[in-house]
This record gives structure tokens, C-alpha cells and sequence, in this order.
């Protein structure tokens, strides 16, 4: 019989994510790749497995919310053969500067407890970006160059009045 | 041809003016602090490319509208307080003539906003995806709502008389129809707000926007959109053709 109390629960599967460290810019993508095992002697069938991260800078400790980083937050694993393994991937855009940790955590219906992974360290570095897809030439171009034929209409409509 | 000499006089006196032209200078510079805004800011420069288009031909878009409202609501009711309507009457043109005539200007004002967002365009979706597919899309369908818009401002300038009063009506129609940017997801997704979607020619635009560029969905998904818009284009042209026929000195 299950024990609620306990908090270590034997479970037949165990995560990992690689890789355990990262440092990268704002902007950059990288990919998770979460390692799901199964260590019994039966099949794992319909787990969950997903992504999560928690802002760890000093005075923004928060979980984060993964919409605009991760389009592939959750995956369903129908079946890992016994003492098999199951590889997920997590592309992820890195939106934000700061100190994060990320975790992958696999929920099985068959266990009370969910199973999370080590934590993967990120840094992501803040990138100042000054002229993005080199913006700035028509930022200011255009309107300096709208700017001087509407100067040259005044001009040549002063000078008919005139 | 005549029609073509009204459009001339209508885009002297309405374009080629520094009054006129000043609407682009601002149109570029919104723009430009718009596209700046859209690829600096350290969240929204990393929304995708496709999304950033996405607002972006939305803005353009009811730009065009805007622009078309107001010369619209001039049109007529502008003529009738400056005094050249039975100027106008008088000389050897039609009011279908003359009525085409001034809808080729205020297509013309499109042409030009939308020449001048090409390269915002281009800008902001470089390296994206559906750029090009998305430029057509928002020229075509651009076009159809300028025209929309256009002759029905036209027609209820002819109606009204009053610069004041036609223009006061066409904001309220601009911003009900503008209503879709103003709404939440969320709001959208009620009953009403699908049925608001529905019969809405901008709202059927947007919505085209999104499924073309950041959906990447072809045209036979968009027919039923487009086909609104093409309905709305042939009611707006009779709008116009009945008020203008009843136009009297």
C-alpha cells in the first residue's frame, strides 16, 4: 500500500537533464534534453514529463512562467520498455537576463510522488541591443527623407503663392 | 478622361499640400518608434518575427482606414462649406465621375502609406517568416478595406453635409470597427465577440494577418474572411453610388 507520508517514495523512474550548466545571451535558443529511466522489470506507460524554471537572481526569486520561453513545455511518453530510457527535448529562447535554475519533472500516475531531476544552472547575460536587424537607417531615414519632400512641397507652394 | 482630371485636382489639393503630406511624416515617424520599440525592447524584441509583423500590418492597416475615414468625410460635406460644390456640378462631369474620381485620391493616400511601410516591414520581418506572403496579403486586403472605408465615408459626407458631423460619426465607426485591437484574446472568444468578429471587415482582416503570417495557413483557409470583405467592398460602392445620386446643389 502506497504511504502518503513518506517523502521518498521507491519509484521505478528517475530524470535527468543535460546539459547541467549553461551560460548564454538574451536571445540565444538552446535545447534541454531530459533523460527518463525506467528501472523495474515492467513497461512505463503514459507518463508526463516537463519543463520547469525558477528565477534564482538575487531579489527576482520567482518561477517563471514558460510561454514565451518554451513552446514544448510538456510531453506525454506512452510506453519506456523495462530498464529503457526515454530522451526528451526542450528548446527554449532565452527571453530574459538573469540566474535560473531548470528541472525536468516526470509525473506517473502509478506513483504519489512526482520524480524531478537534478537542477540545471543558467545564466543568461543581458545583450544590449542598439540596432537590431539594422533598424536604425530606416528608423531615422525615412522619416528625415519624408521630412525633406515635405519641406520641398511647402518650398515650391510658398513660392507659387508668391 | 475626366475621372482622372478629379483625381488629379482632388490629390493637388489634398496630398500635395503641406497640410496633406504632414499625415506622412507622421505615419513614418510612428512607425519608426513603433519598429524601434518592437526589435530594442528587451521582451518584445523577442517575440517572434512573425508576431511582430503581425502588429505591425495591423497597425498599417488601420492607418489606411483612418486616413480613408477622414479624406472621406471631406469629401462631400468639404466641397458644400468651401462652396465649390456647384462649381463642381457645373462643369461637365458626372457625380459617378466625380465620386470615382475622389476615391482614386483617397486610394492614392493608401498607396502611399503603404509604400512608405515597406521598408518597416521589411525591417521588422527579416529572417521571419511569411514576409513576403504577408506584404501581399496586406496590400490586397488593405486595399479592399481603404476602399471600404472610403466610400462609405463618402457616402455619408454626401449625406451629412457637415464636415464636423461626418467626421464625428467616422471615428465612432473607426473605433467600433478598431474594436478587435482594443479587446482581450479572451474577450474575443465569447459569443459576441465572435459574432462582432464575424461582421466586421477589419476584425476579418486581422484575423487573416494572423492566420497567414505567424500560422503560415493558405488562402483557401482565409476564403471565408476574404469573401466578407469582398461583400462589404460591394456595399460600401452601392452606399456610395446612392448617396452621390442623390446629391443636390
Amino acid at each position: 500500500m502506497a504511504d502518503y507520508t513518506s517523502a521518498f517514495a521507491a519509484s521505478r523512474i528517475t530524470a535527468a537533464i543535460d546539459p547541467p550548466s549553461i551560460q548564454a545571451n538574451m536571445g540565444d535558443k538552446i535545447t534541454y534534453i531530459g533523460t527518463i529511466t525506467n528501472h523495474s522489470d515492467r513497461a512505463v506507460n503514459n507518463v508526463i514529463a516537463y519543463i520547469s524554471l525558477a528565477n534564482v537572481t538575487q531579489g527576482k526569486e520567482s518561477p517563471m512562467d514558460l510561454e514565451d520561453w518554451s513552446a514544448n513545455k510538456a510531453i506525454k511518453v506512452y510506453t519506456i520498455p523495462p530498464h529503457g530510457t526515454y530522451k526528451g527535448q526542450w528548446p527554449m529562447r532565452l527571453i530574459d537576463s538573469g540566474s535560473y535554475v531548470a528541472y525536468i519533472t516526470v509525473v506517473d500516475k502509478n506513483d504519489n510522488i512526482p520524480i524531478s531531476s537534478p537542477m540545471s544552472r543558467l545564466k543568461v547575460k543581458r545583450v544590449l541591443r542598439l540596432n537590431p536587424n539594422n533598424v536604425l537607417p530606416v528608423a531615422i531615414g525615412e522619416p528625415v527623407f519624408i521630412g525633406m519632400v515635405f519641406m520641398l512641397i511647402a518650398f515650391k507652394r510658398r513660392k507659387r503663392v508668391k | 478622361m475626366k475621372t482622372a482630371f478629379i483625381m488629379q485636382k482632388e490629390i493637388r489639393e489634398s496630398i500635395l499640400t503641406p497640410k496633406g503630406f504632414s499625415w506622412y511624416v507622421l505615419t513614418s515617424v510612428i512607425l519608426s518608434v513603433l519598429s524601434y520599440l518592437f526589435l530594442t525592447n528587451s521582451e518584445l524584441s523577442l517575440l517572434d518575427q512573425g508576431q511582430m509583423l503581425y502588429m505591425i500590418m495591423n497597425f498599417i492597416t488601420a492607418l489606411g482606414i483612418l486616413v480613408g475615414l477622414v479624406f472621406g468625410a471631406d469629401a462631400f460635406a468639404g466641397e458644400v462649406e468651401r462652396g465649390t460644390m456647384e462649381a463642381l456640378f457645373l462643369s461637365p462631369v458626372t457625380k459617378a465621375e466625380i465620386a470615382i474620381g475622389k476615391l482614386g485620391a483617397a486610394l492614392t493616400n493608401w498607396a502611399i502609406i503603404l509604400a512608405i511601410s515597406l521598408p518597416y516591414l521589411f525591417v521588422v520581418g527579416k529572417g521571419g517568416q511569411n514576409l513576403l506572403i504577408g506584404i501581399a496579403y496586406v496590400a490586397i486586403l488593405g486595399t479592399f478595406l481603404a476602399i471600404i472605408f472610403s466610400a462609405f465615408s463618402m457616402g455619408l459626407s454626401s449625406r451629412v453635409k457637415s464636415v464636423k458631423n461626418s467626421l464625428m460619426v467616422t471615428f465612432f465607426i473607426f473605433l467600433l470597427a478598431g474594436a478587435p485591437i482594443f479587446l482581450s484574446a479572451a474577450q474575443r472568444r465569447t459569443w459576441f465577440g465572435r459574432i462582432l468578429d464575424f461582421i466586421n471587415p477589419f476584425a476579418c482582416a486581422i484575423n487573416t494577418f494572423d492566420s497567414v503570417v505567424i500560422d503560415s495557413q493558405g488562402l483557401a483557409y482565409q476564403a471565408g474572411r476574404v469573401a466578407i470583405i469582398c461583400g462589404y467592398l460591394l456595399l460600401s460602392l452601392w452606399f456610395l453610388k446612392r448617396s452621390v445620386s442623390r446629391l443636390e446643389m
